[in-house]
């Protein structure tokens, strides 16, 4: 097959569904975009936090973020707190804020900060988003443009809700076609690509690319192309998640980030809407049981929320396998979503490697067929390096820890450690993580976030370096002066949304400036 | 009505004021007051005209936004189109108060009926959690005390300018694009002849009280009028 490359055929109808949909449909009118979607499979619905890439997703498609906020009951994400995890002592807590550290020399500002002596955390002396974190802040007003902000944010939402909103939007804004139906065969084309789904109803939907988004049965990807799946968990233990949503009050505090409470084998993440909290126990099968797992899920809603919500959670268990797909793309069809991998939804790689997909395979579409196979080596390299990283970087929460239980201590054995993070770690002693580390072009973690995590968790262990410059310590007092104006000028979560939502639909308040 | 309390950091811990510019905030008004001290900076958008008071017989200065009550044409929905705010704007709800008339010991006081004072939890912090002013109560402190300095001195001025014979009354009638007529009566402004006429002695006094400048600044605003016209018309174009 060499012709032109037209007809583009989704299949599966969760978040990874919709979103390849609305983003292919928005970037390439000219392409005609089919989604073939099973009826009553019920989304996986963990993915339910975004990074702050997700504001120039939805600007691409064409959602207003007002709309998108009332549609999916979404809040502001300005990073992620980790609480527990260096020694499960009280007051154990780093924060993982969106918004770097100022852009100047790391040893330099490790220094001042070294010298500043108060022991102000490091995300602290870095980022005015620990102030605003620390307050339960919105990111933004409600007077500033769409997506505009004074703190860089990502979002929490209800992935059911989420994947609705896009479905709307596809369908109804972008043209692109629905299918209601579920595959049961494959046409399979002379040269071995992939030319038609046949349906249940006995029609078939032929197609040029094929995505596959149908999740963990991986309905093309691996059924049909029988591409190997390369096991993780020898580095990521993780296999098990029970999840629960708790209702909240309309006036509860609404937290400004995602909070991952450590556990003696695992631990839970606390993810706050509006409306609710979707809580998590995250966990690994060896090291903990079924009914252990239920427990500490119930103490943390007895402790966090209240015993009268402990009392009564409706338990969703789900169990994985980490790990992605040797190869991503395979002749002529594309795996987005868990059908490419899976891994424990700490630091929320899941949507964001949705977005990473679709801007890797938009920005290069195959205009011929013959031109495919070479965009689909470039894909494979760069997602198996992109898979790689993450791999990396969650490893990074665990190796740092000096908890001491089983679970914890396994973690650290050095033959579970990937060697390239193991170089990393050797270097970190004499110099802060930088560009160096990842040199690539858009890689997925910043040297920003290799630092709030590695002097969120080992604050005392900074490279030796001389007294720091005027320049740096001046750096670090204008991030304290940020920090009041902001402190200042935004509203809490709570506040925002409340007002939102009287005043739908968006009229919203006058201009209240930041003071420069 | 008009409600005035000492600023207090017990009682305001959370009060939030909004900002921004709105009808719905009080700022449809065609004018405000403001002061020789910032007559540089108001010159660069409004026309700087003088009004009599009509029982105390005294001028002040006022920057003029419209051609009419409750008609301010910079005023562009929820935007305030001028990069420059006369201070007795921005510093509402709050203002200066005095314990006793000749005390010297000035308060921060706010107007409690304000609709700029916020009831949605939006706007800006007044005091943080503890009780320190915010950079916002900061700089609205400072300028208060700007205010209250220009309001002191204001007095003074405008009589100089009466007894140099420098103020005169001025009205302005504007053809509209429409056909229709507005007229602007009732104002003084500077009296540029008698400006130029104006003797050396008289010229080092006023040069002596530092008062050259502001009277320059008010002749240099005027030119402000015909953007008034545009902003008038371009208003009625749009409907």
């Amino acid at each position: 097959m060499t012709g032109p490359i037209h007809q583009v055929v989704i299949v599966g109808g969760g978040t990874a569904g919709w979103l390849s949909a609305c983003l292919v449909a928005a970037r390439r009118p000219d392409l005609s975009v089919t989604l073939v979607e099973a009826p009553n499979i019920p989304t996986i619905g963990v993915g339910e936090g975004t990074w702050p890439t997700m504001r120039e997703t939805l600007a691409t498609i064409g959602i207003s973020e007002t709309e998108f906020l009332s549609a999916c009951d979404a809040s502001f994400k300005q990073g992620s707190r980790f609480d527990g995890w260096v020694d499960g002592s009280a007051g154990d807590s780093y924060l993982h804020p969106f918004s770097p550290p100022p852009a100047s020399d790391m040893r330099d500002l490790l220094a001042a900060w070294r010298a500043s002596g108060s022991g102000t955390p490091f995300a602290a002396a870095m980022s005015p988003q620990h102030a605003a974190c620390a307050h339960h802040l919105a990111p933004r007003q409600r007077s500033m443009p769409d997506y505009a902000a004074a703190l860089n944010y990502g979002y929490h939402l209800d992935a059911g809700k989420f994947a609705a909103l896009l479905a709307r939007h596809a369908t109804t804004r972008l043209g692109v076609t629905h299918i209601a139906g579920e595959v049961v065969g494959i046409v399979t084309a002379q040269d071995g690509d992939i030319a038609a789904l046949e349906l249940k109803d006995q029609s078939s939907v032929s197609g040029d690319l094929f995505i596959d988004c149908s999740g963990q049965a991986a309905l093309l990807i691996d059924k049909h192309c029988k591409v190997d799946w390369v096991d993780r968990s020898d580095v990521s233990f993780n296999n098990r998640a029970l999840a629960v949503q708790v209702p909240v009050d309309s006036d509860a505090p609404i937290a400004a980030q995602t909070i991952g409470t450590a556990h003696r084998a695992g631990w839970l993440w606390d993810i706050a809407l509006p409306t609710r909290r979707g809580i998590g126990c995250v966990y690994a099968s060896e090291f903990l049981s079924d009914r252990e797992a239920e427990e500490v899920l119930r103490d943390y809603v007895r402790t966090k929320v209240s015993s009268l919500a402990a009392d009564r959670l409706n338990i969703r268990q789900l169990s994985f396998k980490t790990g992605h797909r040797a190869k991503f793309w395979e002749r002529n069809c594309v795996a987005i979503g868990l059908s490419a991998g899976f891994i424990e939804p700490l630091e929320a790689s899941a949507i964001v490697l949705i977005e990473l997909s679709l801007k890797a395979l938009v920005d290069n579409f195959p205009t011929r067929r013959d031109v495919m196979d070479i965009h689909a080596a470039r894909f494979n390299e760069l997602f198996r390096y992109r898979w790689d990283r993450i791999v990396d970087f969650l490893k990074l929460h665990y190796v740092l820890s000096r908890r001491d239980e089983p679970y914890w201590r396994a973690q650290r054995v050095p033959e579970t450690i990937p060697e390239q993070l193991k170089q990393q770690l050797a270097v970190w002693e004499d110099q802060p993580p930088s560009l160096w580390d990842l040199p690539r072009v858009e890689e997925m973690f910043s040297p920003a976030s290799q630092q709030y995590v590695l002097y969120g968790m080992r604050p005392a262990k900074t490279p030796d370096a001389g007294p720091p410059s005027a320049a740096a310590l001046s750096r670090l007092v204008e991030v304290r002066e940020k920090a009041r104006l902001i402190t200042t000028a935004l509203p809490t979560n709570r506040a925002y949304f409340t007002a939102a939502q009287s005043q739908t639909p968006a009229k919203v308040a006058p201009g209240d400036a930041i003071p420069k | 009505m008009s409600s005035h309390q000492i600023l207090d950091p017990a009682q305001h811990a959370d009060l939030r004021i909004h900002t921004g510019a709105s009808a719905r905030f009080g700022d449809n008004i065609m004018g405000c007051l403001t002061t020789p001290a910032e007559f540089r900076d108001v010159q660069a958008s409004y026309p700087i005209v003088f009004r009599r008071d009509i029982t105390s017989r005294k001028f002040s200065p006022l920057a003029l936004f419209g051609f009419e009550n409750g008609e301010n044409l910079f005023l562009q929905g929820e935007r305030w189109d001028a990069r420059y705010r006369p201070m007795s704007q921005t510093i509402q709800p709050f203002l200066i108060g005095r314990p006793a008339s000749e005390s010297d010991i000035a308060q921060v006081h706010i107007d409690t009926a304000s609709p700029r004072i916020s009831t949605t939890g939006e706007g800006m912090r007044v005091f943080d959690e503890a009780g320190k002013p915010t950079p916002y109560l900061e700089a609205v402190a400072t300028q208060l005390a700007e205010l209250d300095e220009g309001y002191r001195q204001t007095p003074e001025f405008c009589d100089t300018l009466e007894r140099l014979e420098l103020l005169e009354p001025f009205s302005l009638e504007v053809p509209l694009k429409d056909g229709s007529r507005n007229s602007l009566v009732g104002y003084h402004i500077i009296a540029e002849e008698r400006l130029s006429t104006l003797g050396g002695g008289d010229l080092g006094e006023l040069q002596a009280r530092g008062y050259l400048l502001p009277i320059f600044m008010a002749v240099a605003s005027l030119s402000n009028f015909s953007d008034l016209v545009a902003r008038k018309n371009a208003k009625l174009t749009l409907g």
